[in-house]
């Protein structure tokens, strides 16, 4: 018997929430920041576009806080025994937001013409797929040329937003008057977006789940300065301030305020991991005995407790605890100055200056940076700090132009999708910063990544990938920092908010406010 | 008539002037490291090479150069700010959306700070040498050795924190649906910090000159006629001496308005407030070219357009100033 | 001598002058004081001020001696504001002086250039300037170089028209000299009194758009300002607001004094207006 045997879910089940007391009505403020480009989450997927849009636009699938798939415009599905054959059955009744029918034919249109045209995570993936069809209009079936085991976690909202064929067939996608007034399926509906200030969003009265959502509004606040959105929470302004909105050491303070709580879940699928690119192709960063000493002299365990005010935990490899295959079976570099001094020494390292470039997000971001220029400066390397901002770091670290740079990635559940990206040799592409950029070139494992992403059955993922992770940790590609937490910090009566992987970005679907 | 012609030459030269900032910041903000493409197909999580050469292409960046350029400036001549690919919207329309904000903030800042610098100075000059003067002009000098964003942080720090009388942030109360006098009070209650924070600097500056300027002006020799002929103090300083001290101060004032629209980053970004100041300074972490590029031009616009508003002002409290001027 | 002695005379501007040196002294001897640097963690995070022996200010978000912040922040207000005065000096007296001076197209065009300069929005030209030289405290100077040389060309430029006028250059021009040499030799020196109290000025307003810059971010990330140490501090200004106010004083302290000092110049050098007319 496989592993992967046909499997229904049923939609009682993930409705199964507790039916108590469950109060409709209400408002929800919650922060965003940065404020997003645009709304229209097919052509726009950063976070905070995510965030928002999340509530507007919905995938076939959701995914728990064990990134177990749950229901979402799919009620049920079916993956057939070899792997390669996705059937996916539709909610009945649901509509568009302007009233209009939702078919299979928009989740056909969706995956197979407008995604595969914007939306370059989503293609990768989309490589595996043989055909998207539509027998009827509630039915979808995805075929697959091999096996892709990571491809159950394709169907999350930001990956594969479902979008309206209607509006976009045969149009600009990207010119669409239609994005300013984005149209999806998901409980909550676009009411008004004040630039600078807030996006509105109302409760879609017609949504096909019986009873959801609760809430009759939400209001996304856009407040550029740090501090301010700390004040804003303090003061009752708003009542969410999802992971990564205020300052690391604003946390505890607000959290010990009456009737605050706050929870690190909501980023299973995400995972975010920091780590730094060492540059291999040149400099210092080139030698591997060089990257080992910078791995001792660091100490991560001095910023996970005082730059990230005890949030996070130390990454020990390539892929996050979070993430499904993760192993801890490798070797562990402590904080040790001296195993470091001694690694430089038999390098002959001769005190060329090395640049680091932060990640220009902030000042958690900066003083990190700060940190570990003091942690190698100890060791006797010599650091200069770059400084740039967004834009700036893209390029840099897009033409290479870095010796160490600060960076972190979603894993997206499933190391095929968000791991081993940035190590194999295939991904190192001048132009983005999102693939291999330390110029990490490892045929050997190449091969073993590549394997292990189209294995059938997950005992023989878990052992190839524990394999890779004992590997390649020796080799020190990259500088491993920390598995990041983004605390999510809520008024305690604000409930169900955070229930599954993705968190706050698709939370208010479930969440209520007790009177 | 001549008025008429004064305006018309000053139109066309301000045109010009705009043409070429226009010319010159293109060049600037296309010198920046980073092009605009990569910074968006970033933010997506993940980024191919179609993807970016798809983006730049939409964006026009896979022109040359001077073909760009030439687009841009031809754009300008036809009122035409271009579009922003980023926010998926025109420019005009994006600036439009966050001008008034600005021209609320800055111009009650800049109100306040006149007649509060002006009635000052002249308290101040009147009462030359007393605690009282000295008093006020140690006031002065502080704001004005104060950084605007330091004061605006213990501002929000003091009054809307501690005390908690004023909102710290924010344009208006986000969804209340109030309208008519009620909404005006809600603007005004989060207008307080912000121009009060951003005209005190500006009040202390004009509140100096037109201490200095009324000292100076009473030195002069029709003044000491006028003593002469037996006017009283407060008589003289109305009539003769403020009229004459203000001038400068109304033209310095004036300058400076125009560049108070450009220059209200700060106190939009402490604030929270959505004027073109943050606007600019978010566009250009994105290299979205086009938005930064429409906010110098209006923020420009401005300047000029003060600056002839000022010389009509002039014009019409001093007569003998001729159209060269 | 008079000169010294109507400047010593007021009070305010011997108040600066006080000030002034010993910042210029806590500068100078900063390493000597702090041999650690800046930088260094040396205690918990977040001590607060005379709480701990060796640490009279306390400590920052990573454990960093506040003391030593500032004094090293002290060297790079006093350099930046420095340099960028002589490099906004350095284009806007030759240009304001040669326009003064030859009058007719060359005053037209260089005026329009000045103008120019004046309808771009100050701030907003310096920010852009920084993100694309990149923050180092060369493009930070050069940004604010560029951006405060305008009133500086037209100072010049209004001066040399005044002193062109008088009798001397006359004098001079009948002697034989050249146009250039009455220019650097007679005229120039003329205008350096108004140019040096603007220059005292300038100095504080370079240090004010210094830390504005780096509030915003756009500091050198390799340099201790004034600024960044209030840009960092900023959000944990809630709990721990000596970290953002400290240099904010500081800031104020610096600027106040050089302020005095640019008026007590004025006054010494223009007698002719009563001193209490300038406060």
């Amino acid at each position: 018997m496989t592993y992967l045997k046909a499997t229904t879910f049923l939609i009682a089940a993930a409705l199964a929430a507790p039916a108590l007391a469950q109060q409709d009505g209400g408002r929800l403020d919650i922060v965003v920041q940065p404020e997003p480009p645009g709304l229209m989450l097919g052509l726009v997927q950063n976070g905070p576009t995510q965030m928002v849009s999340g509530d507007i636009y919905e995938s076939l699938l959701r995914y728990t806080t064990d990134l177990e798939p749950q229901p979402s415009l799919a009620k049920s599905w079916t993956i057939s025994d070899d792997g390669l054959v996705y059937t996916f059955k539709l909610q009945d009744g649901v509509t568009w937001h302007d009233g209009e029918p939702f078919t299979a034919a928009d989740v056909v249109f969706s995956a197979d013409v407008f995604l595969r045209e914007t939306h370059a995570r989503l293609r990768s993936s989309l490589a595996y797929v043989q055909s998207i069809e539509a027998p009827d209009d509630t039915t979808v079936v995805f075929t697959l040329k091999e096996p892709f085991g990571p491809f159950i976690n394709a169907f999350e909202v930001g990956t594969m937003p479902i979008v309206p064929k209607h509006i976009y067939e045969g149009t600009d996608y990207a010119t669409n008057e239609m994005n300013a007034t984005p149209i999806g399926t998901g409980p909550f509906k676009f009411d008004k977006w004040e630039k600078g200030s807030y996006i509105h969003l109302v409760k879609n009265e017609d949504y096909y789940v019986e009873g959801l959502p609760h809430l009759d509004e939400i209001f996304y606040r856009v407040i550029p300065d740090a501090a301010a959105r700390a004040v804003a929470f303090e003061t009752g302004e708003v009542d969410v301030l999802p992971g990564g909105s205020v300052e690391n050491w604003d946390v505890p303070r607000l959290t010990e305020m009456e009737g605050v709580c706050s929870t690190g879940k909501g980023w299973e699928f995400f995972a975010p991991h920091a780590w730094m690119w060492l540059n291999n192709r040149e400099g210092p960063t080139s030698n591997k005995l060089f990257r080992q000493a910078v791995m001792y002299a660091l100490d991560r365990e001095f910023v996970k407790e005082v730059v990230w005010n005890g949030f996070g935990t130390v990454a020990t490899g390539p892929i996050s605890s979070k993430t499904n295959f993760y192993s801890d079976d490798v070797t562990i570099y402590d904080h040790n100055p001296d195993k470091a001094k001694e690694l430089l020494a038999e390098m002959g390292y001769d005190g060329e200056p090395v640049r680091v470039l932060p990640l220009p997000y902030g000042e958690t971001w900066q003083r990190w940076a700060e940190a570990v220029r003091q942690n190698l400066s100890e060791v006797g390397i010599n650091v200069e700090l770059d400084s740039t901002d967004v834009a700036g770091w893209n390029e840099k670290t897009s033409q290479w132009d870095y010796d160490m740079a600060f960076t972190y990635l979603y894993q997206y559940g499933d190391p095929a999708l968000g791991v081993s990206r940035n190590y194999v040799a295939s991904q190192i592409k001048k132009g983005s910063p999102w693939n291999n950029v330390e110029g990490y070139d490892n045929p050997a494992l190449d091969e073993k990544w590549n394997a292990a992403a189209t294995m059938v059955t997950p005992a023989e993922r878990e052992t190839a990938y524990a394999e890779i992770q004992k590997e390649i940790v020796d080799d020190v590609p990259v500088a491993w920092l920390l598995e990041l937490e983004f605390p999510t910090i809520y008024r305690c009566n604000v409930k169900d908010l955070v229930t599954t992987a993705i968190g706050v970005n698709d939370g208010p679907r479930g969440a209520w406010i007790e009177q | 008539m001549q008025i008429a012609i004064a305006i018309f030459s000053r139109l066309v030269k301000a045109a010009l002037t705009l043409l070429a900032i226009a010319v010159l910041n293109f060049f600037l903000v296309h010198a920046a490291p980073g092009d605009p493409a990569v910074v968006l197909a970033g933010e997506a999580g993940a980024a191919d090479e179609a993807m970016i050469e798809q983006l730049r292409e939409r964006f026009g960046l896979d022109q040359p150069f001077h073909v760009q350029l030439g687009k841009y400036v031809w754009g300008i001549v036809q009122f035409d700010l271009g579009y922003s690919f980023r926010q998926g919207a025109p420019v005009s329309q994006l600036i439009a959306e966050r001008l008034p904000a600005t021209l609320l903030l800055t111009m009650t800042a800049f109100g306040i700070s006149l007649a509060c610098g002006i009635a000052l100075g002249v308290a101040a000059a009147a009462r030359v040498g007393k605690a009282s003067d000295t008093m006020l002009t140690t006031l002065a000098l502080l704001f004005y050795a104060t950084p605007l964003y330091w004061l605006a942080l213990m501002a929000v720090l003091v009054f809307s924190v501690w005390l908690g009388w004023l909102p710290g942030f924010g344009y208006e109360t986000v969804g209340a649906n109030y309208t008519g006098l009620t909404r005006l009070l809600d603007i005004l209650k989060h207008l307080i910090l912000p121009a009060l924070t951003l005209g005190l600097f500006f009040m202390s500056v004009y509140m100096r000159m037109t201490r200095a300027s009324m000292l100076e002006v009473s030195q002069l020799d029709f003044v000491k006629t006028a003593r002469a002929k037996g006017l009283s103090g407060p008589a003289i300083r109305r009539r003769h001496i403020l009229r004459n001290a203000i001038l400068p101060v109304v033209t310095l004032a004036g300058l400076q308005a125009g560049q108070l629209v450009g220059g209200a980053v700060l106190t939009e970004t402490v604030f929270a407030w959505p004027g073109i100041g943050r606007l600019m300074f978010e566009s250009l972490a994105a290299r979205d070219y086009n938005t930064i590029l429409g906010v110098f031009i209006v923020s420009a616009a401005m300047v000029i357009l003060f600056n002839i508003i000022t010389d009509l002002v002039y014009r019409i409290v001093d007569p003998r100033i001729g159209a060269t001027a | 001598m008079t000169l010294w002695k109507r400047f010593s005379s007021n009070t305010g501007a011997m108040i600066g002058v006080i000030i002034l040196l010993l910042v210029i002294a806590i500068a100078l001897l900063a390493p000597v004081i702090f041999p650690k640097g800046p930088w260094q963690m040396v205690q918990r995070p977040f001590l607060a001020p005379f709480s701990t022996d060796g640490l009279p200010l306390g400590t920052d978000t990573l454990g960093r001696n506040v003391a030593a912040q500032l004094a090293y922040g002290a060297r790079v207000s006093l350099l930046v504001g420095l340099v960028s005065t002589v490099v906004a000096l350095l284009i806007g007296v030759p240009l304001g002086a040669v326009a003064g001076f030859y009058g007719s197209w060359v005053d037209e065009g260089a005026m329009r250039f000045t103008e120019f300069f004046q309808t771009i929005p100050n701030f907003a030209l310096a920010i852009v300037l920084v993100a694309i030289l990149e923050p180092t405290l060369t493009s930070i100077t050069l940004a604010i170089a560029i951006v405060s040389w305008p009133p500086v060309a037209r100072l010049v430029r209004a001066e040399v028209m005044s002193v062109r006028k008088r009798e001397f250059v006359d004098a001079a021009r009948v002697a034989g000299l050249t146009r250039r040499r009455i220019l650097v030799a007679q005229v120039l020196p003329n205008t350096v009194s108004p140019i040096i109290v603007m220059a005292s000025l300038m100095v504080a307003t370079a240090i004010l758009l210094e830390s504005s810059l780096s509030f915003l971010g756009l500091g050198d990330p390799n340099a201790m300002s004034w600024g960044y140490m209030i840009g960092a501090a900023r959000t944990v200004i809630r709990q721990h607001w000596w970290l953002s106010f400290l240099p904010g004083i500081a800031i104020v302290i610096t600027v106040l004094a050089l302020n005095l000092i640019g008026e007590g110049l004025n006054d010494a050098l223009n007698p002719h207006l009563s001193r209490k007319a300038r406060a």
